[in-house]
């Protein structure tokens, strides 16, 4: 069979340039979008991910880590009876004042152990830097939030009415939630003023014997009401509560779905427009092939392909600009996420564009009627 | 020219008539028109821009139906066919030459001819030699691996006309086939119809009001206002009746 529809799409590029590059841009538009909401998103469980702890325990239905509540002392002993857990530590969580060479900014902070093994931010933080937290009033904040900060690595600022110093910067602390400065425990406590934070810790985290036994021993530690109010979570589902909260209950989640049907809508009207008139071009050679009894369900098959082939082109475009735009935005320290299976679930998009194009431009072969021809 | 008759119709119209309808207005352009075509000869329909030769050549090859009548080819009723059955009709029995002759520009001459051998289920190699056949026969051997864009006016209606031979249809519909192209083009396509004709023992119809091509038809029916007025053989071929 001659391969009339790659012949046609080689030979005449530049009528489907205009269809590849509506495709194309649709295709790209859904993957940065959906990489950098992602990438947003998860950056509000950034506490959870850049941990290394398995299980965290807070506060009865706290929907973000932002929100978390201090919960009973007593709960750490618990903890510690179960032989499942290994390592247990706690976590403090406090809004601050910054008052800086800038103004006031409002920030998080994380406290955590400073310990080299310390379980939060393990991911984020090398030893190195968690060491330098020993030290008393100094923090280390987010590279990206220096400037915003008013602040160099060295410089001395105020949190709350105490006097921090910035003994470091780090990459992958920028949080949905705001600018996060992480300190020592005892330093957190010392910047916290809230009087309601006087009893325990906002999350304990722990690290199992087991790991993949985290469902199991979460489930057995959860909810003993003889200890007071608390709960447990896996980490991945408690990542994935606070992902949920930002995306659902702030409406972020509608418009970014909003934005995405406006893409694809857009990517479907204008790639159909233009492989119509590309269609429209051929209409006479394929009004011939009908007259010579080749079937308008062939001849359709025909105009399908050539729109499954444009669309792969525009598809391998976008792709390659994809990754060299998210490699850019991931040196300006842009929250965005590489994921597999949203990359997937572009591709489909554009290839469900790509077959309401081809059927829409199948459509123009109505005009291919042999008949016209002769009039 | 004289009138004759021969006993081997291929296509029949009995009665036909048909109409175009506009907004409101009806326009009629065959009226009550019966008429039969023998094979192995090159008929041509000619007439004034108006008089229905289109469509009649439409009605014939089965491109259009009729409103009312009869059409006959090859002993089958085209009006009982449905759509896939008239396209089947037409991909094993027919050819058709256009006058803006229709190439796909992206492929060559010999892809051009190949291309519907591949729908009548031929295999690679026999459509392709079917294809080189067929262009040598229109004079085009040393030009078949050329696009449209390399090749001229005459050459790319040779293209069009081996398209629609190497099929070996028995029935070869040609609209205005000579009217874009230069005397010595003209004369060529013009011999390679009759030779069809003569040689193949194709039914040959032709559209066209160029006086050069009147000259070389086995016979000439000549239409004005949907009707025709005079049907005239050539006095060496015995062809056609009214």
């Amino acid at each position: 069979m001659i391969a009339l529809a790659r012949k046609s799409l080689v030979y005449e590029w530049p009528r489907f340039v205009p269809v590849a590059c509506a495709i194309g841009f649709a295709c790209l538009l859904q993957l940065l979008q959906a990489s950098l909401v992602l990438g947003i998103f998860r950056s509000a469980s950034v506490q959870v991910s850049g941990s290394s702890a398995q299980l965290w325990v807070g506060y009865p239905g706290t929907a973000s880590v932002n929100l978390g509540r201090p919960i009973p002392e007593g709960v750490e002993a618990l903890m510690r009876m179960d032989p499942a857990v290994e390592r247990i530590e706690p976590f403090q969580w406090s809004d601050g004042n910054w008052r800086g060479s800038t103004g006031n900014v409002a920030v998080s902070i994380s406290g955590i152990n400073p310990q080299p093994d310390g379980q939060v931010y393990a991911h984020v933080l090398s030893p190195a830097e968690r060491s330098k937290l020993s030290e008393p009033d100094s923090v280390i904040v987010d590279r990206a939030d220096l400037g915003k900060l008013g602040v160099h690595v060295g410089d001395s600022a105020s949190v709350n009415g105490h006097r921090v110093r910035v003994v470091g910067e780090s990459r992958g602390l920028r949080s949905l939630s705001g600018i996060n400065i992480v300190a020592s425990l005892e330093t957190a406590r010392r910047l916290d003023t809230d009087p309601a934070d006087t009893s325990g810790p906002t999350y304990l985290v722990a690290q199992l014997r087991e790991p993949s036994e985290a469902g199991a021993v979460a489930a057995r530690l959860c909810c003993q009401r003889a200890f007071g109010p608390y709960q447990v979570w896996t980490a991945s589902d408690f990542a994935r509560r606070s992902e949920l909260y930002w995306m659902l209950d702030t409406g972020a989640g509608a418009g970014v779905l909003f934005l995405a049907v406006i893409v694809l809508v857009a990517g479907a009207a204008i790639s159909s427009q233009a492989l119509m008139g590309a269609v429209a071009g051929s209409v006479r050679q394929y009004a011939m092939l009908n007259a010579l009894g080749i079937g308008l369900k062939n001849l359709r098959w025909v105009v399908l392909e050539q729109a499954l082939w444009v669309g792969a082109a525009g598809m391998a475009g976008a792709a390659v600009l994809g990754l060299l735009l998210l490699l850019i935005a991931r040196s300006q320290d842009v929250p965005i996420v590489f994921d597999g299976t949203v990359t997937l679930t572009c591709l489909l998009m554009a290839l469900a564009v790509t077959g309401v194009s081809g059927l829409a431009a199948v459509r123009s072969l109505r005009h291919a009627e042999p008949a016209l021809l002769l009039r | 020219m004289s009138t004759l008759r021969t006993p081997a119709p291929t296509l029949r119209a009995r009665a036909v008539s048909k109409g175009y309808t506009t907004g409101r207005l009806r326009t009629s352009v065959l009226e009550n028109l019966s008429l039969t075509i023998d094979s192995a000869a090159l008929t041509l329909i000619s007439g004034p821009s108006g008089c229905g030769k289109s469509t009649l050549l439409t009605i014939l090859s089965g491109l259009q139906g009729v409103d009312q009548g009869q059409v006959h080819a090859l002993g089958d009723e085209l009006g009982r066919l449905d759509k896939t059955s008239l396209e089947r009709f037409r991909l094993q029995h027919t050819g058709f030459v256009f006058q803006d002759f229709s190439l796909f520009p992206a492929l060559n001459a010999c892809e051009q001819v190949e291309l519907p051998l591949h729908y009548l289920g031929m295999s690679r190699s026999r459509a392709k030699e079917r294809a080189q056949h067929a262009l040598d026969e229109v004079g085009l051997t040393s030009q078949r691996h050329l696009r449209p864009a390399e090749l001229s006016g005459g050459e790319k209606q040779r293209v069009a006309l081996a398209r629609a031979i190497a099929k070996e249809p028995q029935l070869l519909f040609a609209d205005e086939p000579t009217s874009a192209l230069d005397a010595a083009n003209g004369q060529v396509v013009i011999d390679i119809l009759h030779g069809i004709a003569r040689n193949h023992g194709t039914t040959v119809l032709c559209v066209s009001h160029d006086a050069r091509l009147i000259r070389h038809a086995d016979r000439v029916l000549y239409m004005e206002d949907g009707r025709i007025l005079q049907d005239s053989c050539a006095p060496s071929n015995g062809a056609g009746r009214h």
